[in-house]
């Protein structure tokens, strides 16, 4: 999508997936975070992470397959999967982040209702936009936030996330600003 | 920042991972243990709010550690985890004090409110016993003493910043009079004749101190009954105290920044922006650039908090003072308690200055007016002063280890007047553990 730069964050997609949800997910984390973005598949195949018993991907062995891998270039990634996503203590998650590491996952399984990647309306576009940059967050080591309408406000259910801005409530944002300081510091 | 405690208890370590993962990305402290043993072993060190205990482990059983947790820390709130098949093991868990069950794996929708369900009942706990112990505050400001090189130079600073608007920063260990200090600075200020408002940054909760600072409108939360001015607004043409300000939380430091920096902020669901005008004194005991280093304080609020800075000497560093601060103690508790008293005799006051203080002057002051209560005589003698007892905490050789705690922990409340953050620095456990055990003796300010 954009060519690659020195500090940019990478969109992983799974599989074959909506090019304008690429295009959204790609303009928010531009807006939000500041830098640019590139589009590379790094993982096609999560067979290593299914659990046969729960017929669901274990979303921290992707997190862990997908950091060893990423290009030094990137100073994230983010994947977006179309499988149901899992991790063991959890019925099931929408997504999952390394807090303060560099890999990240959100999964359009649940959030576009069941839905090809392919075929995503725009309303599970925004849903799915606003979980992508959520689990980024926490890669910024931005916690869940109290304020319901904000982005990193965690989400029990789909309605939940309908609910919430696509932004970052002022506390969170000072937060990122530090973090972010502190990445180009450092 | 302070954030709620959690220990999981599991000897699966993918659950434990996992779960932890989770809560870590929810804002929690989250530790991990993989047997019972582990368990209790860790609670020797540490207290948690909230455990999620397995039922099923080999050794000590989650049933055996809720034991445990209950007969000595029965406020931790304990979650039992447990499979399909245990169910009428964890129903029997709650019977013995567990707060609650969840079968695994959890629907993150369950666990989500039920964590948020337990710290909210957790906080109403606190705020009750914050809300009776802001009842019977009693704050006595006096002149400060001290003829000691060290204290001459802190009233030559004083004196210099005082009529200036500065922000003045006051560090110190706790008991140096940084709060009188601060009154001080205010009482020789052209603001004089304006209020000086304290907040005990270390002793209101931490889902108050918004309302606190900044004052509600009607209707803005449940209990919002009424419109209420914060302490920001009463502060307005006087000076603010922020006393033990390194306890805010980072959301509050970022707001307090933003009302230091334009003078302005709203009422919590207020939407009419309020001007004021108040110049700020803040006081800590922590090591401000140590909390920045580890991320817990901002470096921005304390350069903007840190304009001037006066640091309060400790007792041991101006021990010459001792016997000016001792005569004075003894004079105000002699009006108080109407007693024939004449002094402190000499030998008494030998070991007042051999003694190390690390209360400072207010254990200086408790330990004169307890003193005065015990004497017996017309002059104080060494056995009255507390402090030197060979049996420290007066208790009989077949007292029990909680009793000895409790008297211990009545003690420190006492000699620092109940402030919350300062006790639970010097008894070295965090707030939550202090107000669990306030509760649990039932200890009660006098």
């Amino acid at each position: 999508m954009t060519s690659q730069s020195e500090h940019s964050i990478l969109i992983s997609p799974v599989g074959e997936l909506s090019s304008e949800l690429i295009e959204a997910v790609a303009g928010e984390i531009k807006q939000v975070f500041g830098y640019s973005t590139e589009t590379s598949s790094i993982l096609q195949d999560l067979s290593f992470a299914l659990d046969d018993n729960r017929n669901q991907y274990h979303s921290t062995a992707i997190l862990d397959r997908l950091a060893a891998d990423i290009p030094p270039h990137a100073i994230r990634v983010l994947a977006i999967a179309q499988v149901d996503l899992f991790i063991p203590i959890l019925t099931h998650v929408y997504g999952e982040a390394q807090l303060g590491g560099q890999a990240c996952i959100v999964s359009t399984f649940r959030l576009n209702e069941g839905r090809s990647g392919t075929n995503v309306p725009p309303k599970y576009i925004e849903r799915i936009v606003k979980e992508a940059i959520h689990e980024l967050g926490h890669t910024f080591n931005l916690r869940h936030c109290p304020e319901d309408a904000c982005i990193m406000h965690y989400c029990r259910n789909e309605e939940d996330v309908d609910h919430k801005s696509g932004q970052l409530c002022r506390y969170c944002i000072i937060m990122l600003e530090d973090e972010i300081k502190r990445l180009r510091t450092s | 920042m302070s954030s709620t405690k959690i220990l999981i208890v599991d000897d699966e370590l993918i659950l434990r991972e996992s779960l932890a993962g989770w809560l870590l990305r929810d804002g929690h402290t989250v530790d991990t243990a993989s047997s019972g043993e582990e368990a209790l072993e860790k609670l020797k060190e540490a207290r948690f709010d909230i455990m999620l205990v397995d039922i099923k482990m080999e050794g000590i059983s989650g049933l055996d550690v809720l034991q445990h947790v209950k007969e000595n820390d029965p406020d931790v709130a304990i979650v039992m985890i447990t499979a399909y098949g245990s169910i009428p093991t964890a129903i029997e868990a709650m019977k013995n004090g567990a707060y609650d069950y969840m079968l695994k794996p959890f629907d993150p929708n369950e666990l989500g409110v039920l964590i948020d369900k337990i710290i909210k009942h957790q906080d109403q706990e606190r705020e009750m016993l914050f809300l009776r112990e802001e009842h019977k505050e009693r704050t006595r400001f006096e002149s400060m003493i001290g003829q000691s090189k060290p204290m001459q130079e802190v009233f030559d600073l004083i004196c210099d910043v005082a009529p200036m608007e500065s922000t003045v920063l006051i560090t110190g260990e706790t008991g140096t009079g940084k709060g009188l200090a601060a009154k001080a600075i205010h009482t020789n200020s052209p603001r004089c004749n304006g209020p000086f408002v304290m907040v005990n940054c270390g002793a209101i909760p931490e889902h108050l101190m918004e309302s606190e600072l900044f004052g509600h409108q009607k209707g803005a939360f449940t209990d919002a009954k009424e419109t209420k001015k914060g302490r920001l607004e009463l502060a307005h043409d006087g000076t603010l105290f922020l006393d033990e300000v390194g306890e805010i939380n980072m959301r509050m430091q970022i707001d307090l920044l933003r009302v230091l920096e334009d003078r302005v902020f709203y009422r919590v669901g207020g939407t009419q922006p309020i001007e004021v005008d108040f110049r700020v004194i803040a006081a800590t005991n922590r090591n401000l650039e140590e909390a920045i280093k580890d991320g817990s304080f901002r470096e921005d609020l304390f350069y903007r908090l840190n304009v001037i800075s006066i640091k309060m000497p400790p007792l041991n560093k101006r021990k010459e003072d001792i016997p000016l601060l001792a005569e004075h103690f003894l004079h105000r508790f002699i009006q108080e308690t109407n007693k024939d008293i004449d002094k402190i005799d000499r030998e008494a006051m030998d070991e007042l200055m051999l003694y190390d203080w690390p209360g400072n002057v207010r254990e200086l002051e408790n330990a004169i007016e307890r003193a005065v209560v015990v004497a017996k005589e017309r002059k104080i003698l060494p056995e009255y002063l507390p402090i030197f007892c060979h049996e420290p905490l007066h208790a009989p050789r077949n007292n029990s280890l909680q009793e000895i705690e409790k008297a211990h922990i009545r003690l420190i409340l006492t000699d620092n007047d109940w402030n919350i953050a300062r006790c639970a620095k010097i008894l070295d456990i965090d707030r939550s553990t202090l107000y669990s055990k306030i509760k649990r003796y039932n200890l009660q300010k006098n």
